[in-house]
């Protein structure tokens, strides 16, 4: 007979081979062509921004966590994923102190102050993000022309764009252009377009100015349908959130692929929108809450005070996930409970 | 032939090669035999024997009244040498009659007459009798389901509502396991005759023969078995239906919802989407009973394992320790690598400290897992990734659940439909930090039926 002490657990005693850090890793790797573009488009500053915010969000949660005697969990790789997204959304020209600011806030506050990994109410990228808009507004919207796109005097003298005149360097967003007032004409005036089609064109393939990693439709994409295919993400979130951006801008009477092809609607909808901890787990809850963030991203783009809005989209549809939560599939075998007859006086006695 | 199946699931690795060639081996030689007193779904019974009595095979030793009993029978003549608590293969203590074996006849005594030795009922031609009688004859020869709790056979054969369907279930779903498998490879004929008879008494129109893929070279065995059954040539409509490989197809429920595409209402019995759904073992079992008048006293099971060396299908005794059919040679373990004995199937079975236990009636297959296999985890937070959500296919939303159970919101886990799981443990399967999430449902259902039951009293 064994001798030994043989495990004695409850059943299941098969399992899965897909582990957390694993699905970090997928995500971070999902990630590559779109940071690997903005390095790109931006140059080694871009690469040590995106460095220095995932090093500062592992430290953190590293620190955090045996400040508070709490087992470390900087190995299951949120954290860096946690860095990542959020350097991808920043300006590229964000000093690298705010970065690493930005990331520590994100972590310490909006993650592990509720508990950490899995128990975090709001994206904390996201939270990071808003941050730093809300504490430097001015460095969070400061733009950096890409290497190599040079925006004529032309262009600027016609468009009449004040900052940009004497500084070829500091750019305008698509968007920004949009929220001051000008047309999609102007937009390709100013990126050197000479078609619709051909902006169009450029917009999805991302070389024009924003932040870091959220520019390139296409990178953006290609990743979103790799986490898609391996089953990481499921694809209710991301089709909802962006077809309800292009139904409500188009409501709103703007162009609903302009609208598609910029800022950061694409990245927020395959790698913010999707977030496990923050979005509802149930279908009927994502389809609303991607619906939620198309609406309140058109509404924002159109008469906010910013151009961009998808970083509160899904911060406010965050504070609904609790509620979309209840709206759970109908059980299999459900039979719909049969309402009590009113109590005769019979029964009642 | 169209493949069904039915919606979430998992795909644990099925390991099933290792047994799945081997055909069928017997146990001969059984010195002793530790038969628990209560193998069924219901009611104890009491040991109808003493100690010192002398027992034949195939005679009652505990039996009760009631519906929802099913009595045992002797798997081998002998002496009954102990009664008394031991463990059994769901690892709790229950009385269990010990048998000894008849020591062979001394020199130059006579051989004990076969009448001395067994004690089988006479044959009874299930399409000749009543329905009662076929009953009758279920109970009296002990059978029960034998692929999970083990529900009285004659109480699902006596169903309150009309049967349109019969269906075998022999998508055997559980890694490893290959006994059914290779029952519908090596007995097809039985199988089709069981599925004839349990229509008979259920007085159903259809049966169903239902297969995983990874089966599917057993399926033109089974159509030239349905083909020349005596039944289907009187006219019983029998067929064969395909199902997908995947965790938990073989659950009564999913079974069920594969082939006719109804579900089973929450709180109900398959007979109310009429369906009767039978075990392959079952139905070989009510073939023997009635053709041979045969008790339930020997089933099919399947040793495995990474620490198997020599795995195997084999025949025994039920009350046969494990560690008898390993030391008569049909089954090989290496002691080195052994981590953990599973009774059961590696999602549902029960992990036991040994392989001492003694075979049951609803014992389809004991695993000897080696130290790699033999995971344990510890749990980690949940980050909510909604695989449990997407594999549970009675769609519970377990990572909800989990929550509900564990905050003792036991209202709301019953909302969310606490006792509808069937505890397959797929939800678990699928967790990448893996929760103990129908760990924590097996738990919850307990405390939840106890609190029913209170409030029911109270409100009395
Ligand atoms: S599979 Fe595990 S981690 Fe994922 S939601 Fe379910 S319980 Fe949470
Ligand atoms: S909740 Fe129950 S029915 Fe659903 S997968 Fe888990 S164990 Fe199976």
């Amino acid at each position: 007979m064994p001798a030994k002490g043989m495990l004695l657990s409850s059943s299941p005693h098969s399992f899965t081979p897909v582990s957390t850090p694993r699905i970090m890793l997928s995500v971070l790797i999902a990630l590559v062509p779109a940071s690997a573009y903005g390095v790109y488009l931006y140059g080694f500053s871009a690469l040590a921004l995106i460095l220095v915010t995932m090093a500062s969000a592992a430290a953190a949660e590293f620190v955090f966590r045996k400040l508070i005697k709490a087992s470390t969990t900087v190995s299951d790789f949120s954290a860096l994923v946690t860095g990542l997204l959020l350097a991808l959304t920043l300006p590229p020209s964000t000093p690298l102190w705010m970065g690493a600011l930005g990331a520590v806030f994100a972590i310490v506050v909006a993650k592990e102050f509720f508990g950490g990994l899995g128990a975090n109410p709001f994206n904390p990228a996201l939270i990071g993000r808003a941050f730093l808009l809300m504490s430097f507004p001015a460095a969070m919207t400061t733009w950096t022309l890409p290497q190599g796109l040079i925006v004529g005097p032309d262009a600027i003298s016609s468009l009449s764009l004040a900052q940009g005149a004497v500084d070829t360097v500091t750019a305008v967003t698509p968007l920004g252009l949009v929220k001051s007032g000008k047309t999609l004409a102007d937009v390709g005036t100013y990126l050197g377009t000479h078609s619709d089609g051909e902006l169009l064109k450029q917009l999805f393939l991302g070389y024009h100015s924003g932040s870091l990693g959220e520019s390139s439709i296409l990178l953006i994409t290609l990743g979103g349908l790799f986490l898609l295919g391996i089953g990481v993400i499921q694809w209710i979130i991301p089709v909802a959130v962006l077809a309800s951006t292009f139904l409500f801008s188009w409501v709103l009477g703007m162009n609903p692929v302009f609208s598609l092809f910029t800022g950061g609607i694409a990245f927020g909808a395959f790698f913010m929108a999707t977030d496990y901890a923050t979005r509802p787990l149930t279908p009927k809850g994502q389809i609303l809450f991607g619906i939620g963030i198309g609406l309140i991203t058109a509404v924002i783009r159109k008469f906010g005070g910013f151009p961009e809005g998808v970083t509160y989209a899904i911060l406010i549809m965050n504070i609904a996930t609790p509620f979309l939560n209840k709206m759970r599939v109908k059980k299999y075998g459900f039979v719909p409970p049969v309402k009590p007859a009113k109590p005769s006086k019979e029964a009642a006695r | 032939m169209a493949v069904k199946t039915f919606k979430g699931g998992a795909h644990p690795p099925e390991r099933k090669e290792r047994s799945s060639g081997l055909a069928i081996l017997r146990l001969r030689e059984v010195k002793l035999v530790v038969v628990p007193v209560n193998q069924h779904f219901g009611a104890p019974l009491q040991p109808l024997v003493k100690v010192g009595d002398n027992v034949k095979r195939g005679q009652k030793i505990a039996d009760a009244e009631g519906r929802m009993t099913v009595p045992v029978h002797a798997p081998i003549a002998g002496v009954v040498k102990k009664i008394e608590p031991r463990t059994q293969s769901n690892n709790s203590e229950g009385p269990c009659i010990v048998i000894e074996a008849l020591p062979p006849p001394a020199e130059g005594q006579p051989a004990l007459a076969p009448e001395e030795l067994v004690d089988f009922m006479p044959p009874l031609d299930p399409f000749a009798c009543s329905k009662e009688e076929a009953l009758a004859r279920v109970r009296a020869a002990g059978i029960v389901g034998m692929g999970g709790a083990g529900f009285p056979a004659h109480v699902k054969l006596a169903p309150s509502k009309p049967i349109a369907v019969v269906i075998a279930n022999g998508a055997e779903c559980e890694p490893f396991l290959t006994i059914d498998e290779r029952s519908l490879i090596e007995r097809a004929d039985d199988v089709v005759e069981g599925v004839a008879i349990t229509m008979k008494i259920v007085n159903a129109p259809e049966g169903v023969i239902a297969v995983e893929e990874n089966k599917v070279h057993a399926v033109p065995l089974l159509e030239k078995a349905i083909a020349a059954s005596p039944r289907t040539r009187a006219g019983m409509k029998i067929r064969v239906q395909l199902l997908k490989t995947k965790y938990p197809q073989g659950g009564e429920k999913m079974l069920i919802t594969a082939i006719t595409g109804k579900e089973v209402p929450s709180g109900g019995l398959p007979m109310d989407v009429g369906c009767v759904v039978q075990n392959i073992g079952t139905l070989l079992a009510m073939v023997d009973a009635f053709k041979e008048g045969k008790p339930l006293i020997e089933r099919g099971l399947t040793i495995s394992g990474g620490a198997c060396t020599k795995p195997a299908n084999v025949v025994a005794p039920i009350g046969t320790p494990v560690a008898d059919i390993i030391a008569a040679g049909l089954a090989q373990v290496d002691e080195e690598k052994l981590g953990m004995v599973i009774y059961g199937g590696p999602m549902m079975g029960v992990a036991v400290p040994n392989y001492q236990i003694p075979v049951q009636k609803n014992t389809s297959g004991v695993l000897l897992l080696d130290t790699v296999e033999a995971k344990h985890y510890d749990e980690e937070t949940c980050i909510r990734c909604g695989r449990c959500m997407r594999a549970c296919s009675c769609r519970l939303s377990p990572a909800l659940l989990a929550v509900a159970v564990e905050a003792g919101d036991y209202k709301e886990a019953e909302k969310i439909g606490l006792l509808d799981c069937i505890e397959c443990g797929t939800c678990s399967f699928v967790c990448p930090s893996h929760r103990h999430l129908v760990q924590r449902f097996r738990v919850g259902k307990q405390i939840l039926r106890a609190l029913k039951q209170k409030e029911a009293q109270n409100a009395r």
